[in-house]
């Protein structure tokens, strides 16, 4: 069950013919995939594309109805695989993921794919991660669609023109028998809108109706077939989609009356060029703009004819290509020159060469062409000073006050996550045999390495740490130590890390965070679970409903050969402490796995708190526990902050007076994990930590017993008060 | 080119609802006939970080030939018309971002403080300033709506986004009807009764125009807070009260504070002997800053002398008044019933410093013991509430009658009396010197390793201090700062080297 259902919201995309449809970036892709008449598709999830893997989940009911074929993939490469399906046959199929990551993991797949060619549409829509707000490393696609010839759609980022564009691929790559990116930027996948729906689309062939096998040699990767295929895109493929993006418009060329100039632009940038355009008082809130713009939807592969008559006549011509090398620019170039266009072309030695075109960029990059483009009788509102100066309003002294007391905001892990607990160990042991050099990977557990845990030196991929300790550890003055979440582990840790490892006889510490989802994506399912922990504060629990085919991760580490085992609690902190020091001074050789167990609190939550609602209020006794720090013995050096970063663990004022250090507080959003507590023990912190257990609906029993307790313990209490009393000043 | 777009960004910190919020002014806009777009930097990964969520607003009735109009998904600097943040440093990044210019922008931002984890992490006090923040926002923005939207959402019972839709609505800075915002809580279906509530009076208290005039605070509470020491009720008061009186009148405050503490810690003539040995202290202060040097030596002297002990510990999980402010900490309802469970886990040598001297020190020193009394330390949870550990506990606290004897009695006051004459030492020569030696007692804090760590840099740093002959303000303070840098004492022992 992933974080965001979209149970409610799939329901939309039963929306026929003419209806107004409302809604996210996301599930318009999904709807239009659906108009499409699509046979199959598949993904893994990754911001920002998360979502289109949630709402195809939730959706399988109608994709059922209509008799699609859905799969949550192991990997990227598993889903690019599975486009196989479009080669054969005449079958449409969409598969996502994030990247430029998810595209380099199914690069294999992804070229073999477009060296086949396809008979049935097939599209890799791709959340091009780049940019403010980005997870990953900055990287392009359009490099892949390039060296591997797969066009690259990248509509402008409205509703009307993704839905246009995702039907006109599907028949772009029938046309050219070319595989194609579907670009979304991180913005366009959230942003909404609205269309006007069409009927779905069922597939031509689906179980209900299936197709007849099919063999073509000539599809196959080997030779003589690749010197063939590799003719075929440039003799064949390539002009039928030259062609057909020519024939059916897929680009856009809006006029303006100062022909001298244009812009030519991919389209997902193109509601930044006209905002600045707009700033400038040189374009309308509907877009018509006094200065020729040439939408590329299709960015690669670039169309020549349409290049040379958008330019031949402009003086001057801007490009706005966002991210590097500059490839459409070079492109434009090439054609321009070939063509003896000898318009001056503007691009990236206007433009910054890194990072996302956001509006303050483009609206300076703008204001730099036009300046030099002196256009007669034009009075910019905003000159190129005025709009440096739009960066920022701020005087240097009150920038530097802003500096100073604006704190930085790092993700970290939940309240009550279970990986905390862990790190905490860690971070523990690290003091008594450290320090550590620790090979980490992507998922939550990537957060170890940011404040205040500060665990870990290098992040090689998804799946890939246990791999990236194996040159290393040699030099190592300890066992190698290597984090991997479950997801990772399953989408490529069991072969590229654990398989490898016990052949190499790698006599390093494998941990293996376990919290039974993939978690940092958004909690979606992978092949194993966790068992609900008994242990941790949270009094109450309800098994999470059980899965009979589920793949347990310490069998397959067994059956890949790891002898050395150990499953453990990461809430208990002293335990886990124990268990990482021995796999760390064990004489046993071989890989050394802790699988770190504790259901991602985010889920578990989810789980819990209705049935702690529907238990209260249907009068059942009921305990709720919660954590406390007593301001009155805690002194303010916050060490328990240091190895928890627990977001509910926080500092107030000191309640004392002449204390001047802030006390550590547990606020309200607490539940009750009890890592403050074990902490408190592991670390030898200090006597501040209580647990609360709050009852709720109390039995006769309870009231009899804190009765009596009361009463006794009053006595005490009287007695001390008027001692109290007594030494009054 | 008339009608341009309302632009409106949101900023939020993960899980305090900004999406919702989102789509509530969505819906808003939709009742009313306008077209809104949105669009968020939600980042399914970037967990309890800073959120962006981006909106443009447009009236249908602009669109004449069915042609929609094109709106950008990024927040440009200068290019913005409210700008709401849910805490007051995220309105400060609002400004630093450049999304607020005085020409246009209206911020919107609570005033209540989401500690980050720098601030939270630090050693001692890293907590920013957030009157600076509010002032710089004052400054920029064209209209700054601010107060403390946290507390009255938990008046209601509520969350913060719904505070914030009140305030925008109340703010009048979207061109829509209240109505049209009641309608979208109701069309809810959810927490209706309570979210219409927050509404209201989160509506009123943007409405009420500037809603709080701002004004910084600057004043040191010690010498501007008037106040004045009570009259004596008793004997032992009598005889303490009028020593103080002979202190300056800006130590008072702290000095009656402290006087109660050492009173309550261990007795009057504890307080008695707090106040004899700060007496040369007070002889030796040239008089700076209003005696500074007195009393902040009187604030880290008290602190110290009453170093948490068991028996300490046990006090203060004793008192009359404990399990009342358990309830308010956690929240629990006026009757309701909880079990309070503590963790703790006493050292060996927390449990030699409570045995007098000379016993302490043997079995400390015997490595039977050692193991014996390490079978009874360790990890401990104990109910509070029960009877018999409540017993146990006020054993415990009143074995501080005979906390004079005890090996960390001996060993504290050893420790202080150092600090002290380093303190009075330097005050004669070099004020500035003696201000820097008094803040060392700041250092000193917490239990077990981290108690070792702090009391140990400052003996140190003492030891330093005597060893040189010329060692500056200057220099101390640097060494000072380096200690609260790390709890490793990576910084410190560079900073010592260097």
């Amino acid at each position: 069950m992933a974080e965001r259902s979209f149970a409610h919201e799939v329901q939309k995309l039963r929306a026929g013919q003419g209806e107004v449809f409302k809604g996210e970036g996301i599930l318009a892709i999904t709807k239009a995939l659906l108009q499409s008449g699509v046979s199959y598709v598949g993904g893994y999830q990754g911001s920002p594309i998360s979502h289109l893997m949630d709402v195809l989940n939730d959706a399988q009911e109608i994709l059922g109805e209509l008799g699609v074929h859905f799969e949550a993939n192991g990997s990227e490469a598993t889903a690019a695989a599975m486009l196989s399906a479009s080669i054969n046959y005449p079958l449409r199929g969409a598969v996502t993921w994030k990247s430029t990551v998810g595209t380099n993991v199914a690069s294999d797949a992804l070229s073999n794919l477009a060296s086949s060619g396809v008979t049935g549409g097939a599209m890799v829509i791709v959340g091009e991660d780049y940019g403010e707000g980005s997870s990953i490393m900055q990287e392009r696609t359009y490099a892949f669609a390039m060296k591997a010839q797969m066009w690259l759609i990248d509509p402008r980022p409205n509703l009307p023109s993704i839905v246009d564009m995702v039907e006109k691929g599907f028949a772009l790559s029938e046309a050219s028998n070319t595989p194609l990116f579907f670009m979304m930027r991180i913005r366009g996948c959230h942003v909404t809108g609205e269309f006007f729906a069409k009927d779905n689309q069922p597939p031509a062939f689906s179980d209900r109706n299936p197709v007849f096998p099919n063999r073509e040699a000539e599809k196959i990767i080997l030779p003589p077939n690749v010197y063939e295929q590799e003719r075929e895109k440039i003799a064949e493929r390539l002009p039928a989609a030259l062609k057909f993006i020519r024939e059916h418009q897929l680009n856009e060329f809006f006029p303006g009356k100062f022909e001298q100039l244009g812009i030519v632009v991919q389209g997902g940038v193109y509601n930044t060029v006209i905002r600045a355009l707009q700033r400038q008082g040189l374009a309308n809130a509907f877009g018509d703009s006094d200065i020729p713009i040439y939408v590329m939807n299709v960015a690669y592969p670039l169309v020549p004819e349409e290049l040379v008559t958008f330019c031949r006549d402009k003086q001057q011509v801007l490009v706005l290509e966002e991210g590097q090398p500059e490839y459409v620019e070079q492109g434009i170039h090439t054609i321009l020159r070939r063509n003896g266009v000898d318009t001056r072309v503007y691009g990236k030695d206007i433009m910054p060469m890194a990072g996302e075109y956001t509006g303050q960029v483009m609206l300076h990059g703008l204001t730099r062409f036009l300046q030099a483009a002196r256009l007669p009788g034009v009075e910019l509102p905003l000159d190129l000073a005025a709009v440096e100066a739009l960066r920022t309003p701020l005087t240097e002294d009150d920038r530097l006050t802003l500096m100073d007391n604006v704190p930085p905001r790092p993700s970290g892990l939940c309240t009550g996550c279970p990986e905390r607990p862990l790190f905490s160990a860690l971070k523990q042991v690290q003091k008594e045999l450290g320090p550590f050099h620790i090979s980490s990977d992507i998922g939550c557990h990537s957060f170890a390495t940011l404040a205040p845990f500060n665990l870990g030196n290098t992040i090689m991929g998804y799946g890939l740490s246990l791999a990236s300790s194996s040159g290393i550890r040699h030099t190592l003055p300890h066992k190698s130590i290597s984090i991997m979440g479950d997801g990772g582990f399953w989408h490529n840790g069991l072969t590229s890390g654990v398989t490898s490892a016990v052949f190499n006889k790698h006599d390093g510490l494998l941990i293996i965070v376990d919290n039974g989802y993939a978690a940092a994506t958004g909690g979606q399912d992978i092949p194993s679970l966790v068992e609900p922990n008994k242990i941790i504060a949270t009094t109450i629990d309800a098994d999470r409903a059980g899965r009979d085919d589920q793949q347990p991760i310490d069998e397959a580490c067994r059956g890949a050969g790891v002898k050395w085992i150990r499953t453990v609690s990461t809430y208990s902190v002293d335990t886990m402490k124990d268990t990482l020091r021995e796999a760390l001074t064990t004489e046993e050789k071989g890989l050394k796995v802790i699988i770190a167990e504790g259901e991602c609190m985010l889920n578990r939550q989810r789980r819990i708190k209705p049935l702690m609602k529907q238990s209260i209020s249907s009068g059942k006794r009921t305990l709720r526990a919660r954590f406390m720090v007593d301001s009155e013995t805690c002194t303010g050096d916050h060490a328990c902050i240091r190895i928890s970063g627990c977001p509910s663990l926080t500092i107030k004022p000191n309640p004392d007076p002449l204390r001047k250090d802030p006390v550590s507080y547990v606020d309200n959003s607490c539940v009750g994990c009890g890592v403050c507590g074990a902490n408190a023990h592991a670390a030898i912190l200090c006597p501040s930590f209580s647990r609360v257990d709050l009852i709720y609906n109390p039995s006769r029993w309870d009231r009899t017993v804190a009765g009596v307790r009361q009463r006794v313990i009053g006595w005490f209490q009287a007695r001390g008060e008027r001692k109290d009393r007594a030494q009054v000043l | 080119m008339s009608q341009k777009t309302i632009n409106m960004v949101i900023a939020a910190l993960g899980g305090e609802g900004g999406g919702v919020l989102s789509n509530w002014l969505i819906d808003v806009a939709d009742r009313e006939g306008w077209m809104c777009q949105s669009t968020s930097l939600a980042g399914v990964a970037q967990r309890t970080g800073a959120t962006i969520y981006y909106l443009e607003l447009f009236p249908r009735s602009a669109i004449t030939d069915g042609r929609l109009p094109v709106m950008s998904l990024f927040p440009a600097q200068g290019d913005i018309d409210i700008a709401v943040a849910s805490e007051v440093a995220e309105a400060g990044r609002m400004v630093q971002r450049g999304f607020v210019t005085p020409d246009r922008t209206t911020l919107i931002a609570s005033d209540h403080r989401v500690y980050g984890i720098t601030e939270k992490q630090h050693l001692s006090d890293g907590i920013i300033d957030a009157d600076r923040l509010r002032d710089v926002a004052q400054r920029y923005a064209r209209n700054y709506v601010h107060y403390d939207m946290q507390a009255l959402a938990s008046e209601h019972n509520t969350v913060i986004s719904a505070i914030l839709f009140g305030t925008i609505a109340g703010a009048e800075v979207l061109p829509f009807s209240r109505g049209s915002f009641e309608a979208t809580i109701q069309a809810t279906g959810k927490a209706v009764k309570a979210n219409l509530a927050a509404f209201e009076a989160s509506y009123q208290r943007a409405r009420q125009g500037g809603v709080e005039t701002f004004e910084p605070v600057h004043v040191t509470p010690s010498q501007e807070s008037g106040f004045q020491l009570p009259p004596a009720r008793s004997g032992h008061g009598r005889e303490l009260l009028s020593h103080i009186e002979r202190f300056p009148s800006s130590c008072h405050e702290v000095l009656y504070q402290a006087v109660l503490k050492l009173v309550d810690y261990q007795d009057a003539a504890y307080a008695a002997q707090y106040l004899d040995m700060l007496q040369p202290v007070f002889e030796a202060d040239s008089g700076d800053n209003d005696h500074d040097l007195t009393r902040e030596t009187a604030r880290y002297l008290v602190l110290w002398m009453c170093f948490e002990d068991i028996p300490r510990v046990a006090q203060f999980k004793t008192r009359a008044t404990r399990m009342d402010k358990v309830r308010e900490e956690v929240r629990a309802e006026p009757d309701q019933l909880f079990n309070v469970t503590e963790f703790f886990r006493p050292r060996v040598e927390e449990v030699c410093a409570m045995l007098p001297a000379g016993l302490g020190r043997r079995v400390q020193d015997s490595p039977i013991c050692n193991r014996l009394i390490g079978m009874f330390s360790g990890g401990k949870r104990l109910r509070t509430n029960t009877v018999s550990v409540y017993v146990m506990l006020r054993l415990l606290a009143a074995c501080r009658r005979w906390r004079r004897a005890s090996l960390g009695y001996q060993h504290e006051h050893a420790m202080i009396r150092r600090w002290l004459d380093a303190v009075i030492g330097a005050a004669s020569t070099d004020p500035a010197l003696a201000r820097e030696v008094a803040e060392l007692g700041r250092l000193v804090k917490g239990y077990g390793d981290t108690r070792l760590r702090t009391t140990g840099q400052v003996g140190v740093m003492l030891t330093r201090l005597q060893g040189e002959a010329e060692c500056s303000a200057e220099t101390l303070r640097q060494w000072r700062e380096s200690a609260l840098a790390d709890d490793e004492g990576e910084a410190f022992r560079r900073q010592l080297a260097a």
